[in-house]
């Protein structure tokens, strides 16, 4: 028994270490970080300038979910709070969270008050809180502080009247501050979102964030998954773990299913996820990251939901599906639950099929299918009409449909004809 | 040592009661200057034996000239200044000073005869006569200059020193009230004529004088800037409640704005060296020019500096003897020789003769503290005080003395204390580095002062440049104008007493309030703890390269000091605001001003009003009253009334209550206060922001100026040239009259603002700043934008020079801003990054978004749905040996697709119906993908 625990100790330990380094934005992006044209150096350039030389900037973080904007950000300003302790203070905010202004500008002289050990009221009013955000620029421009704005999710602060924007901007552009506005968001337009006035006033510098070249992400995955030779793990084994991880990355047949991974996302939190899901699925007893667990993970991930939600349905499920099928190659589009029951009621005239069923059960069945979402509603009105006067809609192609009865292990025959014909 | 600050160690007595004005007299220039002369004695400095020998030397002078006073005490009024107080006096009492003045006051009646004709004589003409006075009549002329003082004495009785209005306190006493009122005025032409003191100024004005006309007395006050103001208008109410007949005499101080004292001329915001202990180095010789450090001699030849120890050389003392002083730094050979390592020694001073350290090293060796005069008073009992602002040392900071503090850098602290004028020693100058860096040869007491030390938290913050920069003497001159209002409302004392000690609160630092800072009842209060602990290095020792002084001029906040290519609009605005100011009924003056951002229109009408304001100052223009209201900063379009009210009072109540408070003003022509009748200027930024739906807030405000004696003046700032158009017709009427347009800049234009700001850096080509501008001109003609971009092109440049220096060879790169500088910049702001996404987008992405650049030419319809999207990918895919994903793997990449808003579409719940839509034109999407390497196929379908 002892022994056995002290086998499996290694295993558990490089499992842990895996997940905690795919789990830390910091091992993942620092390597990515060097070079003079990542994201990284010429964002900290630009925002350790406007601390050193005193200016204002306003800086666009653009790209997709998962390219890692604000892991990177986050890593340039642990880096220039250790550079200069005490100099900068960051404001944080979501515009999920803050995109209305007056809660927004609440929120911001929180934080100041927060950061400077001040005495915060609630009941401030928007233009004093205003007030008290300008003069603390000004007097934080006086005292050296750097001032930085995060604003995730900036397309949401880009709506409406946009006074917190204007107010921030404006006041940048007209008191002696150091402030640094940082916007981050997914939406590659947002800057045309700005009225043109909150527009003339930003600096508009925009940082892209795309997904790493193929070269790259192998690299990255060798960095990640490869155990250190030099920590507590024993030696032959962290040996062995990365002997056999390269002849993985080698195999062909891995490439092959890293290329259909990335031909459907490509950014670096996606990458990681998959990573940590097939890290996951390591068998400890082996203690080894095999081509199986990659492959587990991949199928895990590119799951037919709509295809698998079909096969949880009911034979009579089935039957209204088809029936609507057949409905819309009649070029009827829109029906409701008794177009579809006479619609059923035809088939089993025309057939004579074993199953047929009561209108009151159907209604189960009909109300099933749009609790799985096979189907829904057209409009959202009419919420005050009972549900089979509604007009719905099928939700799954033909071909999902057609695909979804073959799998399906109790199909009667009769349906698959029923599609074709 | 951080807890050695130099109050505590202070030993002349400190008053337990601090004026509560003092915040205030700090912005108004208290004026008339006093000048106790004492040619007679020797000139030794400011002790206390000195002072003593003054005073009782002019109380024989009184005592041989009391008959005469007598009589004027019969003149001026049985029971306000008791007689007899006065004749027992001692020495110390204010009596000495008093008395002094009725060897003068023997002249009133031809003075007060003389009246208003002597009213003309300007300030300089009597300052000379006084110092001719002062010459020729020695002993008796120092009381000569006295009388003044004691008006200033009077104005605090009286109140109302400057106020236009008369306070409530006055009003219900009708018959005081228009005593009093008199007596201000007549104040005030004794003030022009430079009458000597009476003691009780009310009654004598009521007999001899005559109020003068509102204009006049208006014009004379402007012309004489705040030099006139002797007592601040906080002061002059508080003591006005006092005016308790018996208890008068024993509250009063008189403050002063300049005081000749002991041999020496002391003003408000002059610098002064104060002795430490009163025992201490009194008696010590103080050198009045440095010694050599070598030969120990004074005054015989040039003396240079050495910049770090600060020692004094002959420039023939030192080996090599130094014909002329170098440029630059220079450091003296034993200085250069300790740097080295080498024990050296300075000469010693000759036998018998001790080194005399002069004041300057005194104070850096913190034997001396030096202390910025804030406000000067005479105590009650007759002896000078003045409030002085701490200056530190390095040394004394809580942080030491850092590695970037120059050898002569002081502190300024927050930390006040009363002191007597007799621990002064004698001035010096402590200036901001822009003056320093100016100042080679202004003697040995000179010193830099960069920054503000707060005592309590140890934290050091920069001064702000408004201290002593012309555009904020502006800003004082503003705070003046509405405290100035805020007093002459009809608010009750009361509150304006809160105020004012709320104030004082703030300027104290006390530990004991519970006040939000970000609630304005607590005025931001705490707001002060802001600091750093340490200065940081880098803002000091940093030497800025071009490129770096370039960013920093092109930054938007940088205030430009002229305004290029604007000459005809401001003129326009210059003549408007004048017009309107000029004319007596100013009817129905409104302004409208449009054009696209960033052209201009809110800096150039600011710099206009910052013209018109030194002209008032200037005394050539009636002064008016600025408001300056941002549409999109109101919270609400109805707050602006709030806004207007409080800018104008001073005091903040509901919109509505502003609302009828405003019409009474505007409309009914309801002047409450007296300083109501001034033109009132309000500039309406970003006015389309006001429109409500029925329009009210903008129909009030564009009806004020139509009204009879409204005296409102409106000036509004939009970007829609047809803003007045779009409104009702009985808005659009009133507003639409006068228009200015602020076209965008052409290309010249731009360029002009650019190299005007770049003027003496050489940082960036000539082509280069002229592509900037020309592209910024061809798409919108947006200064800030153009300013952006050269900024931008400067940081691109200076971030691939930083690089290049990292990575050794730094030859080839010139730090000078090129074309692909700027290029770059323009490509980073005016491109929408879409391309670059798409092309480094996922296989399936691509394959997406060519699907739907195919079924849009298929069918020419913008928008699809997800079906039939689906069907074309699968299509493709097979067709060109590609797995089709699935369904729904399909449905994640087009939602992602439209996280990025590449495409526009529906949420993903739709499934089959979903709607989509490229967001930008299919030539883009084509251009990205055509030369795909992993899907060369794709090419066939675009």
């Amino acid at each position: 028994m002892g022994r056995e625990k002290e086998k499996e100790k290694p295993s558990e330990k490089a499992l842990n270490l895996l997940r905690s380094r795919l789990s830390d934005p910091n091992f993942i992006f620092r390597p990515l970080s060097d070079s003079p044209d990542s994201n990284y150096s010429k964002l900290k350039f630009i925002i350790s300038t406007s601390v050193t030389e005193a200016c204002n900037n306003s800086i666009l973080l653009l790209g997709p979910h998962g390219s890692g904007k604000v892991a990177v950000l986050e890593l340039v300003l642990s880096d220039l709070l250790q550079q200069y302790p005490e100099a900068i203070s960051v404001i944080r905010l979501n515009g999920l969270l803050h995109s209305d202004d007056n809660c927004a500008l609440k929120e911001i002289a929180r934080q100041l008050c927060m950061e400077h050990q001040l005495l915060f009221s609630k009941v401030a009013s928007f233009d004093d809180n205003s007030q008290f955000m300008i003069a603390m620029l000004r007097e934080c421009g006086l005292a050296h502080k750097t001032i930085i704005f995060v604003l995730d999710e900036f397309d949401f602060f880009a709506q409406g009247k946009q006074r917190l924007l204007y107010s921030l901007l404006d006041a940048m552009q007209s008191v002696n501050s150091q402030a640094v506005v940082i916007g981050v968001s997914c939406r590659l337009d947002v800057d045309q979102l700005l009225e043109k006035r909150v527009r003339s006033r930003f600096s508009h510098r925009k940082l892209l964030f795309l997904s790493p070249s193929k070269e790259d992400t192998e690299r990255f995955m060798e960095h990640i998954l490869s155990l250190p030779m030099d920590s507590s793990l024993p030696h032959n084994y962290a040996a062995e773990f990365n002997g056999r991880l390269k002849k993985i990355l080698s195999d062909e047949r891995f490439k092959e299913l890293i290329d259909t991974y990335l031909s459907f996302n490509f950014t670096i939190g996606h990458l990681v996820r998959f990573l940590f899901q097939a890290v996951s699925y390591m068998d400890l007893n082996a203690g080894f990251l095999s081509l199986g667990n990659l492959k587990t993970a991949l199928s895990s991930n590119q799951r037919q939901l709509k295809l698998e939600s079909i096969r949880d349905c009911s034979v009579l499920e089935l039957y209204m599906m088809v029936c609507m099928k057949r409905l819309e190659v009649k070029e009827q589009t829109s029906y409701n639950f008794y177009s579809v029951m006479t619609e059923y009621k035809s088939i089993h005239d025309s057939f004579q099929t074993s199953d047929y069923y009561a209108a009151n059960v159907c209604l189960r069945a009909f109300e099933h299918l749009l609790q799985c979402q096979l189907i829904s509603f057209i409009d959202n009105k009419g919420h005050n009409q009972s549900v089979e006067f509604r007009p719905v809609k099928l939700l799954i192609s033909s071909a999902e449909l057609h695909q979804g009865l073959k799998s399906y292990q109790q199909c009667p025959a009769i349906l698959l004809k029923l599609m074709d014909r | 040592m951080p807890t050695e600050t130099p109050r505590k160690q202070f030993q002349s007595p400190k008053k337990p009661k601090q004026s509560p004005n003092n915040v205030k007299s700090q912005s108004s220039t208290p004026s008339i200057h006093l000048s106790p002369q004492t040619p007679q004695l020797p000139l030794r400095r400011s002790s206390r034996r000195s002072l003593q020998l003054f005073t009782s030397k002019t109380v024989d002078e009184m005592l041989d000239l009391s008959t005469p006073r007598k009589a004027l005490e019969a003149l001026d009024g049985i029971g306000k200044c008791s007689g007899n107080n006065r004749k027992g006096s001692s020495v110390r009492t204010p009596r000495t000073l008093k008395c002094k003045f009725n060897e003068e006051d023997r002249e009133i009646p031809e003075m007060g005869k003389v009246g208003e004709g002597n009213g003309e004589v300007s300030p300089e003409a009597l300052e000379s006569k006084k110092r001719k006075n002062g010459l020729s009549e020695e002993g008796s002329v120092k009381m000569g200059k006295s009388p003044k003082c004691k008006l200033n004495e009077d104005l605090g009785k009286l109140g109302e020193g400057n106020g236009d209005v008369v306070s409530p306190e006055k009003r219900k006493k009708g018959l005081r009230n228009e005593e009093s009122v008199k007596t201000r005025k007549s104040l005030r032409c004794k003030l022009s004529e430079e009458e000597m003191e009476i003691p009780d100024l009310g009654k004598l004005g009521d007999a001899t004088f005559f109020p003068v006309s509102p204009q006049a007395l208006e014009s004379k006050k402007r012309k004489k800037g705040g030099e006139k103001r002797a007592v601040t208008r906080a002061m002059a109410t508080r003591s006005l409640k006092k005016v308790n007949k018996e208890e008068k005499k024993g509250r009063k101080r008189v403050y002063y704005k300049k005081v000749v004292y002991d041999g020496g001329e002391f003003e408000v915001g002059d610098d002064v060296y104060v002795k430490r202990r009163e025992d201490a180095s009194s008696d010590d010789e103080v050198p009045e020019m440095e010694e050599c450090r070598v030969c120990f001699k004074v005054g015989r030849g040039v003396m240079i500096e050495c910049d770090d120890c600060l020692g004094g050389f002959h420039l023939k003392c030192l080996t090599p003897p130094l014909k002329e002083v170098p440029d630059g730094d220079w450091v003296c050979g034993f200085c250069q020789a300790r740097k080295l390592g080498k024990d050296v020694e300075f000469p010693k001073p000759p036998e018998g003769k001790k080194r005399v350290r002069t004041l300057r090293e005194k104070l850096l060796a913190s034997d001396l503290w030096a202390a910025r005069i804030e406000s000067l008073w005479k105590e009650v009992d007759g002896s000078y005080w003045f409030r002085g602002r701490w200056y530190i040392i390095p040394e004394e900071t809580a942080s030491g003395r850092q590695p970037h503090n120059l050898k002569r850098e002081l502190y300024r602290t927050n930390d006040f204390a009363d002191i007597e004028m007799e621990s002064i020693i004698r001035q010096c100058d402590v200036m901001s580095p822009k003056e320093y860096a100016k100042a080679n040869d202004q003697g040995d007491d000179v010193f830099l002062c960069e920054y503000e030390y707060d005592i309590q938290w140890h934290s050091f913050k920069r001064l702000a440049e408004i201290d002593n920069d012309e555009d904020g003497e502006c800003a004082n001159g503003d705070e003046d104008w509405n405290s100035c209002k805020e007093d002459d409302s009809d608010t009750d004392e009361d509150m304006e007493y809160e105020e004012e000690n709320e104030r004082n609160a703030h300027a104290r630092p006390s530990t004991t309030h519970q006040l939000a800072a970000n609630s304005r009842k607590g005025r931001f209060f705490g707001i002060r703890k802001v600091g750093t602990k340490m200065i940081p290095e880098h803002v000091r020792c940093h030497k800025q390269t071009e490129l770096e002084r370039a960013k920093a001029t092109l930054l938007l906040a940088t205030l430009p000091k002229s305004l290029p290519c604007r000459n005809k609009e401001m003129e326009e605005i210059t003549t408007f605001v004048k017009g309107a100011i000029c004319d007596d009924q100013c009817l129905g003056r409104c302004l409208y001003i449009h054009g696209v951002p960033g052209t201009g229109k809110t800096m150039s009408v600011l710099a206009v009003m910052r013209n018109i304001k030194s002209e008032v100052d200037a005394g050539s223009i009636r002064p008016y009253c600025f408001v300056e209201v941002n549409g999109l900063k109101l919270a609400a379009p109805e707050n602006i009334y709030t806004v207007i009210y409080e800018a104008l009072t001073g005091h903040r109540v509901s919109w509505k209550k502003a609302l009828q408070l405003l019409n009474e003003r505007f409309s009914d022509g309801k002047k409450i206060a007296k300083g109501d009748d001034r033109p009132c200027i309000l500039l309406i930024d970003e006015l389309d922001l006001l429109v409500t739906r029925n329009q009210s807030v903008l129909y009030n405000i564009l009806d004020w100026p139509t009204k009879p004696h409204s005296k409102l003046i409106v000036i509004g700032i939009a970007n829609t040239m047809d803003l007045p158009e779009k409104l009702l017709p009985r808005i659009s009427s009133r507003m639409g009259i006068q228009r200015l347009c602020f076209g965008p800049y052409n290309y010249q234009q731009l360029q002009e603002i650019i190299s005007s700001r770049l003027k003496g850096i050489d940082a960036f080509e000539k082509q280069a700043v002229e592509f900037a501008s020309r592209k910024v001109a061809a798409i919108s003609g947006d200064a800030r934008r153009a300013l952006e971009i050269c900024r931008r092109a400067a940081e691109i440049a200076d971030y691939n020079m930083k690089n290049q220096i990292s990575s050794v060879n730094s030859s080839t790169v010139k730090d000078v801003v090129t074309m692909a500088d700027v290029d770059a910049a323009i490509q980073e702001m005016f491109q929408a990054p879409h391309v670059q996404v798409m092309k480094s987008c996922s296989k399936l992405s691509k394959i997406f978004l060519t699907a739907m650049v195919y079924e849009l030419y298929k069918t020419g319809m913008g928008e699809t749905t997800f079906e039939k999207l689906a069907m074309t990918c699968s299509c493709l895919c097979t067709s060109n040996g590609e797995a089709f994903p699935g369904w729904d793997t399909l449905l994640k990449v087009g939602c992602k697709l439209g996280e990025c808003r590449i495409i526009l579409c529906e949420a993903g719940d739709r499934h089959r119906v979903q709607k989509l839509q490229l967001n930008f034109p299919s030539d883009d999407v084509a251009f990205a993908l055509k030369d795909s390497k992993d899907l060369p196929w794709l090419a066939k379908y675009l």
